[in-house]
């Protein structure tokens, strides 16, 4: 090995041992182990989320159509390994003996479904198990509908021209549609009778659902081919694209993960950037004294290199492993919650974790190693000048870039990048400025106080220039901190609010005008909380402004939703109320006047610009064999994902009295109260029951799961900030050694020294809270606009949080890394350091 | 080899400028060193004297080659040090020069052992370790090889900075202050091993001092103030 090899490793095998490269390593290793477990865990509850909730679909893609496919797509995806199950989905009457009822069918082949459980309980045996699709010849079918047709378990039904036997009671259905107005119950049935039935002729209107199911390489290799392929009257999707409330639940969690990874990068990003300053500054002298033995720049350069290359790698091989192990025990704890098919063991974390440990100690290592190699042998003789040639926001471009590079990386979210490196850079900005003059400002109020609090001032003033790179650090650190905190807190209530303890769990529609009374009174003297009965009128929007909205209605009719809202090609939902929906916001426009007896109509604001309607618009609708026609008043935003009946269009009062209504009401039934509701509806056949409990259920366990790995997450992220706050003040510690000695041989007393340290700490930290609070608030704006759509709120009680914390904490390390110095005889530290 | 192997350093003419930059474009350049004019015999021992400002330091500098003087010529070993870029300068004193500084600068994450075998090592020796142990022997810490610099006294120190400077057998040594942070009995024991080791290579010593009895050791003593040469009887030093 060549000289300045052995010499590198040995300087670093000893100043490993000293503990001279703790500092650096830490952050380093900090940022690798953060990475790594977080990146892993994010994996791990994403699959666990998405095989979760993918039974909601039963399986991981859909490809649905109004047509049966291309048998080569169908082909292509068993090339792909992908499990494949079709469905075909249709209404149809059912008849048994007297009774008839319209149902809506589902023909199964065998494998469906690919993912959840479909529950039945079996004639035969009586028991409730987990089933693929039924026997040929068999049908399962709800249990209203047993008791609507009035046959049992084992008697046959008529569908289309065949006969089928009633096999089984459908307990649970993963891909249940969770609409209010689903039509009719469901029978599912093997797809290999459908032909028999002679249901299915040309033009009858049948959905055909291709699942998909597999490694999860496969499912996008085969997304990325299929997707171009799509037709208009086709769909592909997954449970991201639903729009429901889980949907919505999932996206924004891992975006929140994403988002924690992040500033986790961030502060390590910082404790490096510190600490390898503080490497610089060690290391120079020992630079400056091999110059003057004749070691030439390149030999330097050498040695050097070698010396961080060893360090690195050590750091980062220390970071996988620490963060391997913060996994394991992170998974230790959630483990209860996560289904075992949901083990991730992919190399991305892998892969995302070495390249933050590269990425960051290389671009951070280039301007102290510029630095460390470029030191003059003068210094030797006339001491070191800390002064680099060249524009300091240039030298800080590598790590800038570094860190932006990584960021992409970590979240391929080029918003929320900018979002975050943005912030950064202007609290850097910000804080060049305002640091000082705030720090300026405490002179006047320093003098005037006690002997402890001037000193610290002084100290502070005196300090300028170091203190602002302390304030930058730490008002970084808390800022990301705060970030995190705000906006796991903000997330956790929006979630919270759409999902409240007593959310309502069944609907009931199709009740008449008679039992409407009836029912509300029920509900009333039992103490139910309920959405208020909304009367439903079938009609169709013809025309807007005399225009007939033919193309539109064909148009409209691909996009509905699966979620089952009908689109407006086919017949609406019509309502009439007087009192604004909860959950509606009216965004253009006036809602009714109570006095206004003129017909008008409210309309959603997305339908609104879909169908190009503006307020003031003539629409006309056909009601049964009536047309009226009234104008748009009001634009309404809806929250679909409230859990209540929620309508495109809402007449004012009066319009729509005189046609035949149907009510629909949504309500909170509690476990015990469930028998009495079973009774009490059991009186009017006729109300359809809707019982999304199950649902809400697997919602709240999933909520659990990810509100628990955001725990998980935030409490790696503030050790990554502490990090970052005790970096910086172990870089300020050799100085502050040399000026204790100094102030002790003046005569200073211990308490004065400790009071003053702890103040100064403690200003330092609550500057920072401060600012920290204010840039906090302006990047969760947009954080809370951009990346999470939700609506903005203030945080003011977070700016105490981030003041007293900032102090408290800054104070705490600032002081416990002093008292070692400060317990030292005035001797020992005179002799140390003068 | 050498024409004239009596004189192992020369300066001619040497002097040393710096530019201050003060307000904005009103630079004024600052004179250290006036010109200077100085031949150093090989095997002499010198001591330049002079108070806190004088510009010894700086003669020192330039002298090594650490640093350019701003006109004149200086030459080490016949090498024309004014005319090398810092590679090459690098290179003379790995050949030629050793070096022992007032705060001993030493690497405090390397023991005594390793501190005293890296100008051997860059010399390119290979039995560095060998000559160093012999070295610490011969500075009386041959039982102290593995101590880091933070557990040994200024004095013994001092000591490993000698042996580092001897080590490489430099043609000449240049020593800055070289008891200047130590109390006055290790000053001397440390002065009295300065040139035992000095006469048993027969190096070529130039030493930079305030102190007196220090310089008196020298064959030839030189006083400095405001960047040059003075009488050198006339010199009391002010921080005796």
């Amino acid at each position: 090995m060549p000289m300045w090899g052995t010499q590198s490793l040995r300087l670093f095998r000893h100043e490993l041992r000293r503990g001279e490269l703790t500092i650096i390593c830490f952050a380093i290793i900090l940022a690798v182990a953060t990475v790594f477990s977080l990146t892993n865990f994010s994996e791990h509850i994403k699959s666990a989320i998405i095989s979760e909730s993918n039974s909601f679909i039963a399986s991981d893609r859909i490809l649905q159509s109004s047509r049966p496919v291309d048998q080569a797509w169908l082909q292509q995806a068993q090339q792909a390994n992908l499990d494949k199950a079709e469905l075909l989905l249709f209404s149809s009457m059912v008849f048994a003996k007297e009774e008839m009822l319209l149902a809506s069918v589902k023909a199964a082949t065998i494998e469906y479904p690919l993912r959840g459980e479909l529950l039945v309980t079996d004639l035969a045996s009586g028991e409730t198990k987990s089933q693929k699709a039924p026997n040929i010849g068999t049908v399962w079918v709800e249990r209203s509908l047993l008791n609507k047709l009035n046959v049992q378990l084992g008697e046959s039904i008529e569908l289309g021209v065949a006969n089928f036997t009633v096999a089984g009671v459908i307990e649970k259905e993963p891909d249940a549609s969770f609409s209010v107005f689903t039509q009719g119950p469901r029978v599912i049935m093997n797809m290999a009778d459908v032909e028999q039935t002679q249901i299915v002729q040309p033009g009858s209107r049948i959905t055909y659902r291709y699942l998909f199911a597999g490694d999860k390489q496969d499912i996008e290799s085969y997304e990325t081919w299929i997707k171009p392929l799509i037709q208009d009257n086709q769909r592909f999707y997954d449970i991201k694209s639903r729009q429901s409330p889980l949907a919505r639940a999932l996206e924004r969690s891992e975006k929140f993960l994403s988002l924690a990874g992040m500033l986790g990068i961030l502060l390590a990003a910082v404790a490096i950037s510190v600490a390898s300053n503080r490497y610089k500054q060690r290391h120079q002298p020992m630079v400056a004294v091999f110059k003057s033995m004749g070691a030439s720049k390149n030999y330097i350069a050498k040695l050097y290199l070698l010396h961080w290359t060893c360090l690195s790698v050590f750091s980062i091989t220390v970071g996988l492993l620490v963060g391997y192990v913060l996994h394991i025990v992170a998974m230790n704890f959630i483990s209860d919650y996560l289904p075992n098919s949901a083990m991730y063991d992919g190399m991305y974390p892998l892969i995302v974790a070495i390249s933050t440990g590269v990425l960051c100690a290389g671009a951070f290592a280039i301007t102290p190693m510029r630095a460390l190699i470029a030191t003059s042998a003068l210094a030797v003789v006339r001491g070191f000048d800390d002064v680099m040639g060249g524009n300091p926001w240039l030298r800080q471009l590598p790590s800038f870039l570094a860190v932006f590079a990584l960021l992409l990386l970590f979240s391929k979210d080029i918003t929320l990048t900018f979002i975050l490196i943005g912030s950064s850079v202007v609290v850097v900005g910000v804080l060049m400025v305002l640091g000082y003059s705030l720090i300026r400002l405490g002179r006047g109020v320093g003098s005037g106080a006690g002997k402890s609090l001037h000193l610290a001032i002084a100290n502070l003033q005196r300090r300028a220039k170091q203190n602002n790179v302390q304030l930058i650090s730490f008002t970084i650190a808390i800022m990301l901190l705060l970030i995190m905190l705000v906006v796991r807190n903000d997330l956790l209530d929006d979630w919270q609010a759409q999902l409240p303890e007593n959310a309502p769990n069944q609907f009931l529609v199709n009740v008449n005008k008679q039992q409407a009374p009836k029912v509300e009174a029920f509900l009333q003297a039992n103490g139910m909380k309920t959405t208020e009965l909304y009367p439903i009128v079938r009609g169709r929007l013809t025309a807007i402004n005399e225009d007939k909205v033919g193309k539109q209605v064909s148009k409209e009719e691909e996009d509905k939703s699966d979620q089952g809202r009908r689109g407006i090609g086919r017949e609406l939902n019509l309502t009439w109320h007087d009192k604004l929906p909860t959950e509606n916001i009216v965004v253009e426009g006036k809602w009714f006047e109570p006095s206004d007896l003129t017909p008008q109509v409210s309309i959603e604001e997305k339908l609104a610009d879909r169908l190009d309607i503006k307020l003031g618009d003539e629409l006309t609708f056909q009601i049964g064999s009536e047309v009226i026609t009234l104008p748009v008043t009001s634009l309404r935003e809806v929250n679909w994902q409230s859990m209540q009946p929620n309508f495109y269009m809402i007449f004012s009062k009066g319009v729509l009295s005189d046609f035949p209504a149907t009510y629909i009401t949504a309500m909170y039934v509690p476990m015990l109260n469930k028998p009495q509701m079973q009774q009490f509806l059991a009186q009017y056949p006729t109300i359809s029951v809707i019982d999304v409990d199950a649902m809400i259920n697997q919602l709240r366990t999933i909520i659990t799961q990810v509100s628990l790995a955001i725990e998980f997450i935030l409490a790696l992220v503030v050790l990554a900030g502490s990090l970052v706050l005790i970096a910086q003040v172990q870089a300020s510690m050799e100085e502050r050694e040399r000026e204790l000695a100094i102030l002790r041989t003046l005569g200073a007393k211990g308490s004065l020294l400790r009071n003053a340290t702890l103040l100064e700490f403690v200003v330092l930290g609550g500057i920072s809270g401060f600012l920290a609070s204010v840039i906090m608030e302006v990047a969760v704006y947009f954080v809370q606009t951009e990346l999470f759509k939700m609506t903005v709120s203030w945080h003011f009680e977070y700016w105490l949080l981030g003041m007293a914390a900032g102090g408290a904490f800054v104070g705490l390390v600032g002081f416990l890394s002093c008292r070692r110095l400060l317990n030292l005889t005035s001797v020992t530290l005179i002799r140390r350091t003068l | 080899m050498n024409i004239q192997p009596k004189i192992i350093l020369e300066c001619r003419s040497v002097t040393k400028s710096v530019v201050t930059s003060g307000h904005k474009k009103g630079d004024t350049t600052l004179t250290i060193l006036n010109p200077i004019d100085l031949q150093v015999k090989s095997g002499e021992s010198l001591a330049i004297i002079g108070a806190s400002g004088s510009g010894k330091t700086t003669l020192l500098s330039l002298m090594a080659g650490l640093d350019l003087p701003s006109t004149g010529e200086i030459y080490l070993k016949e090498n024309p040090l004014h005319q090398f870029d810092e590679e090459q300068r690098s290179n003379v004193r790995a050949q030629h020069v050793g070096f022992i500084f007032q705060s001993f600068l030493l690497i405090n994450s390397l023991t005594a052992l390793e501190n005293v075998m890296l100008p051997a090592e860059l010399k390119g020796d290979s039995d560095a370790r060998e000559q160093a142990l012999i070295m610490l022997d011969k500075v009386g810490l041959g039982d102290r090889v593995d101590h880091y610099p933070g557990m040994l006294s200024g004095g013994e120190q001092q000591r490993v900075a000698i042996a580092r400077a001897f080590i490489s057998k430099p043609d000449i040594l240049f020593a800055d202050e070289p008891t200047g942070n130590l109390d006055s009995n290790t000053g001397d024991y440390i002065s009295r091993l300065l040139f035992e080791l000095n006469e048993q290579q027969g190096t070529t010593l130039v030493l930079v001092t305030h102190d007196n009895q220090l310089a008196n050791r020298c064959q030839r003593q030189l006083t400095m103030a405001a960047g040059q040469f003075v009488e050198s009887q006339n010199y009391v030093a002010e921080a005796g």
